[in-house]
């Protein structure tokens, strides 16, 4: 999230608090959604003092165990306590979530950066690429970065940003050339202000709240995939405590013990309406174009 | 206007390229090295480079990417190291139809649901059935395909035995058998699809009913039905038909899921097989096929536009 | 060939005093705490034009909508009451209303452009009041809309008829309101400022045509206008509205000639004639729906306001053939 946020130039408080606070804080869903998240959040960050179990020992003996005082939440198919796989799974969504989107988020923008400030044949280039990336559904360019990458957890990251580039290079080349031609950017010029503070101090603060309106509403997606990977069995390696793995799991033992999908799944779907809600109310916040209906 | 075709078909040959280059690359970029996977563990120097040149590997990557492409065209797109079978057969003539079957009857759920709800939700603004879709819509919208598909199979499924769990059965082979094996599938990637289109008739319809040609059609003595569905719903369909447009890579993101949870063997089904037995030729087959659907989709939104919005016709 | 001339009922036996066409008493309207239209009276004899003049907010819209039904409860508080032809309006079935609306009393809007559905073809839309009110099959509902087409001024309409709204210019567009307005041969024609969306040079022609059609089929016509000079010049009598209220309400040559009421007067001298005396705008502005004065609602506007104006509201008298609402009438 850090690294985000960074990319705005808005050191001044007051200023960030205006642009971005105070019109979230109107919309009642909004902050549900936000609270919601702060719930997974504390979760995932004190998941080694809440847990109850280490998340991958396995005890078959406990193993398809409903909830009970030793396994709050029940038990999987290896005996695996739920509960402590919830809470390290939590932290694994929100790790991959946040890190894909920052990392897409950076290259893309460095993509768009480029495509828009030099114009001709870099830019013609860069923009095919895009294109390419653009040409296809997120999921089908994600799993193809998988078979190229291999599974793994670090691979889903960079096969998720990766799939998230296009977005973010084609979103930020449509608002350089929109603020390159604004006559303060010619004057900023004339004045002899270098290029590269010219894109710091001028183009970036133009572009930069319809990204990270873009970067909030892509979590739910990356998390989405995320889990669907792993559930497809092209991403996160068992044991690792994965909720899209564990539903996976699950699925075999839906009749026995609905509980093994139940908890992740749950917990999923939840974590999701809460971006979603997060998402929307960032988009009427801050996005001009989105019709609102009063 | 032959100006403005020739634009469009130019742009779409270059997305086609675009396209075709990226599936190319990605089983140049793919792990394994193809000739020494198809000669086996044994084999001399001499046969590895007879192999290579006879596979045209040892030519530079442009004519290999011509070769490729005129083969892609001729629809020999290779066979199958595992199955043997003939790669466009299985890519097109069987897995194909199915994604399309599901993708289709999916809309179809949720357009039937999402319409009504919408308006409903319109038209009675902020009363409990606003809140109550409002609700369903965004719940819908977040609610994982692959999770709620597990729910169902459990509920109708298996508990209450209404619907077969797994499989598939062509409609055009068995009409009402494979209808009967597609209704939870195209429940679960089609309630994905109800929110958005409940909420994107919601805002519409709401935009549109306050215009005045609203009023001037209630001015002329039209009944309040054909006021909202026939004056309103004609100018909400241009929106709904764009988001529809728009959202298309999150319904092959839903099939793929939905595919592999009900074992139906479409087009997800096959590149998740072919990621997890490393058959790169295959998962190729199913990136090329879903970049040219993309493709195709997108032209024929546009063409509904024009359909849809007298204004954007030409004259 | 041309539309046929509807029958109306006092064509046929004319009693010593013709019944009003339109008959409006004490009417208000409310808008949640806002009266927007308050104690309004009125009536409109067979074949008369009668001009609603006013600011804009003056609630002259808001009338016209109320009387086609557009404007009703829940949405809005009726209080007082609106006959037409003898039916009392206000407590008309929607389902009877209906019926009235597009084919006895018919509504041409502001701006064509706005209130011509984008996605139909215009004869679709000349044609639906012809399919709703008069039942007419699908072959002669085209010739009629394209007869209609032609009486409003379209040249080859039937090429047209299947043109689409932004095909025609807006002088074009603002006929083809007209047509839908007049498909019916209405008894009742409202026209809400028809002709203030359009360029000058097309806004007499458009004037003109429409009193034409509105004496041709001997319908009576209420025009909503901002224009004290082009009212009188074009109606029967006028009504002048002030803040929801009928300030002022007479023969049109009469209130042009000798406003009684000083609102009327300040209107009058608002209208800028070229050599003529300076232009003297009315001071102050109309006061906001929700705060408006107990007594007379011109008062705090008004040069010969005194004590009881702002106290008391001044009830329309009727003097030298008009009502008018105020307590100083000289």
């Amino acid at each position: 999230m850090s690294e985000a946020m960074n990319i705005a130039p808005l050191a001044r408080g007051s200023q960030w608090k205006q642009r971005f606070l105070q019109p979230l804080l109107r919309q009642r869903s909004a902050m549900a959604g936000l609270a919601i998240l702060a719930i997974y959040v504390v979760a995932a960050v004190c998941a080694p003092w809440l847990a109850t179990h280490d998340p991958t020992a396995q005890d078959l003996m406990a193993a398809l165990q409903g909830p009970s005082a030793a396994h709050w939440l029940g038990t999987d198919s290896y005996g695996q306590d739920l509960y402590s796989r919830l809470l390290y799974g939590a932290q694994l969504a929100l790790i991959i979530g946040f890190a894909s989107v920052a990392l897409g988020l950076v290259v893309g923008v460095a993509i768009g950066l480029a495509a828009g400030l030099m114009g001709g044949r870099t830019e013609w280039v860069l923009m095919r690429i895009v294109d390419g990336l653009l040409a296809f559904p997120e999921l089908i360019l994600a799993m193809a970065f998988m078979a190229v990458l291999g599974l793994g957890t670090e691979n889903v990251v960079y096969a998720l940003a990766l799939s998230f580039v296009g977005p973010f290079a084609r979103m930020t080349r449509g608002d350089v050339l929109q603020v390159k031609n604004q006559p303060y950017i010619e004057a900023a010029r004339l004045m002899g202000v270098g290029t590269a503070a010219v894109i710091w101090r001028h183009v970036l603060p133009n572009v930069v709240s319809p990204i990270l309106v873009q970067a909030g509403m892509r979590i739910s997606i990356a998390i989405l995939l995320e889990s669907g990977l792993s559930f497809l069995g092209i991403g996160v390696v068992p044991p690792t405590p994965d909720w899209g793995l564990m539903i996976a799991e699950g699925r075999a033992f839906i009749t026995m013990a609905p509980w093994i999908s139940g908890v992740p799944g749950v917990a999923l779907a939840i974590l999701l309406v809460a971006l979603n809600l997060l998402g929307d109310g960032l988009r009427d916040a801050f996005d001009p174009t989105t019709q609102k209906d009063a | 206007m032959f100006q403005a075709v020739s634009a469009r078909l130019a742009q779409t040959l270059l997305v086609l390229l675009i396209v075709s280059a990226a599936s190319f690359a990605f089983l140049k970029l793919a792990p394994g090295d193809p000739v020494s996977i198809m000669l086996g563990s044994d084999y001399s120097q001499a046969s590895y480079d007879k192999l290579t040149h006879e596979l045209g590997l040892d030519q530079p990557i442009v004519l290999q990417y011509g070769r490729w492409l005129a083969d892609f065209v001729r629809g020999d797109w290779g066979t199958s190291y595992i199955t043997n079978q003939d790669i466009f057969e299985l890519a097109v003539l069987q897995a194909l139809p199915v994604t399309l079957t599901l993708a289709a009857l999916s809309l179809l759920i949720a357009l039937v649901v999402g319409i009504p709800t919408g308006v409903l939700a319109a038209l009675y603004r902020n009363s409990w059935i606003d809140v109550l879709a409002t609700t369903l819509a965004i719940g819908g919208n977040a609610f994982p395909s692959f999770y709620l598909g597990i729910i169902l199979i459990w509920l109708f499924g298996v508990d209450l035995g209404w619907f077969p769990v797994l499989g598939f059965v062509a409609p055009w082979e068995d009409f009402w058998q494979g209808l009967w094996h597609l209704v939870l599938p195209a429940v679960t990637l089609g309630a994905w699809y109800v929110g958005l289109i409940a909420r994107i008739t919601r805002s519409s319809l709401l935009e549109v009913l306050g215009q005045p040609y609203i009023l001037a059609a209630k001015a002329r003595g039209e009944p309040g039905w054909r006021v909202v569905w026939v004056h309103g719903m004609r100018n909400v369909l241009m929106p709904l038909v764009t988001v529809i447009g728009l959202q298309l890579g999150g319904m092959l993101r839903g099939a793929v899921m939905t595919e592999v949870v009900f074992a139906l063997p479409g087009l997800g089904m096959m590149v998740t097989t072919a990621v997890l037995n490393r058959e790169y030729i295959v998962v190729q087959a199913g990136i090329m096929l879903t970049g040219l659907l993309f493709v195709a989709v997108n032209l024929a939104v546009d063409q509904t536009y024009q359909f849809l919005d007298p204004r954007l016709r030409r004259r | 060939m041309d539309c046929a001339v509807a029958l109306t009922p006092q064509a046929a036996d004319m009693p010593a005093s013709p019944p009003p066409l339109l008959e409006v008493r004490d009417f208000s309207l409310r808008r949640g705490q806002a009266v927007v239209l308050d104690g309004v009276n009125l009536a409109l004899h067979p074949g008369e034009t009668l001009g609603l003049i006013g600011e804009s907010g003056a609630g002259k819209s808001t009338l016209a909508l109320a009387l086609i039904g557009l404007l009703r409860a829940p949405e809005v508080q009726l209080q007082g009451s609106l006959r037409f032809r003898g039916t009392e309006l206000t407590q008309l079935r929607e389902a009877d209303y209906r019926r009235l609306r597009g084919n006895k009393i018919g509504l041409i809007f502001q701006d064509a452009t706005a209130a011509l559905n984008p996605c139909f073809t215009v004869g679709e839309q000349i044609a639906e009041p012809l399919k709703r009110h008069l039942g007419l099959s699908k072959w002669d509902r085209r010739d009629r809309a394209a007869a209609l087409m032609q009486s409003v001024g379209i040249p080859e309409p039937r090429l047209r008829l299947d043109a689409y709204p932004h095909e025609l210019s807006g002088g074009m567009q603002q006929r083809v309101m007209i047509a839908v307005a007049l498909a019916c041969n209405p008894e009742l024609l409202l026209a809400d400022e028809p002709t203030s969306a359009l360029d000058v040079t097309i806004q007499a022609q458009i004037m003109e045509l429409i009193l034409d059609r509105v004496r041709a089929l001997n319908s009576s016509a209420v025009f909503v206008l901002h224009d004290l000079a082009l009212g009188a010049q074009v109606c029967d009598r006028i009504a002048v509205m002030y803040a929801g209220q009928i300030v002022e309400e007479g023969p049109s040559d009469r209130v042009l000639a000798a406003p009684l009421h000083p609102y009327t007067r300040g209107l009058k001298s608002c209208v800028v004639e070229l050599g003529s005396r300076m232009l003297e705008p009315i001071p102050g502005q109309v006061p906001p729906l929700n705060a408006m004065p107990a007594g007379c609602r011109f008062a705090p506007r008004c040069p010969k306001a005194k004590a009881i104006c702002s106290e008391q509201r001044p009830l329309a008298e009727i003097h030298d053939g008009r009502q008018v609402a105020c307590w100083f009438i000289d």
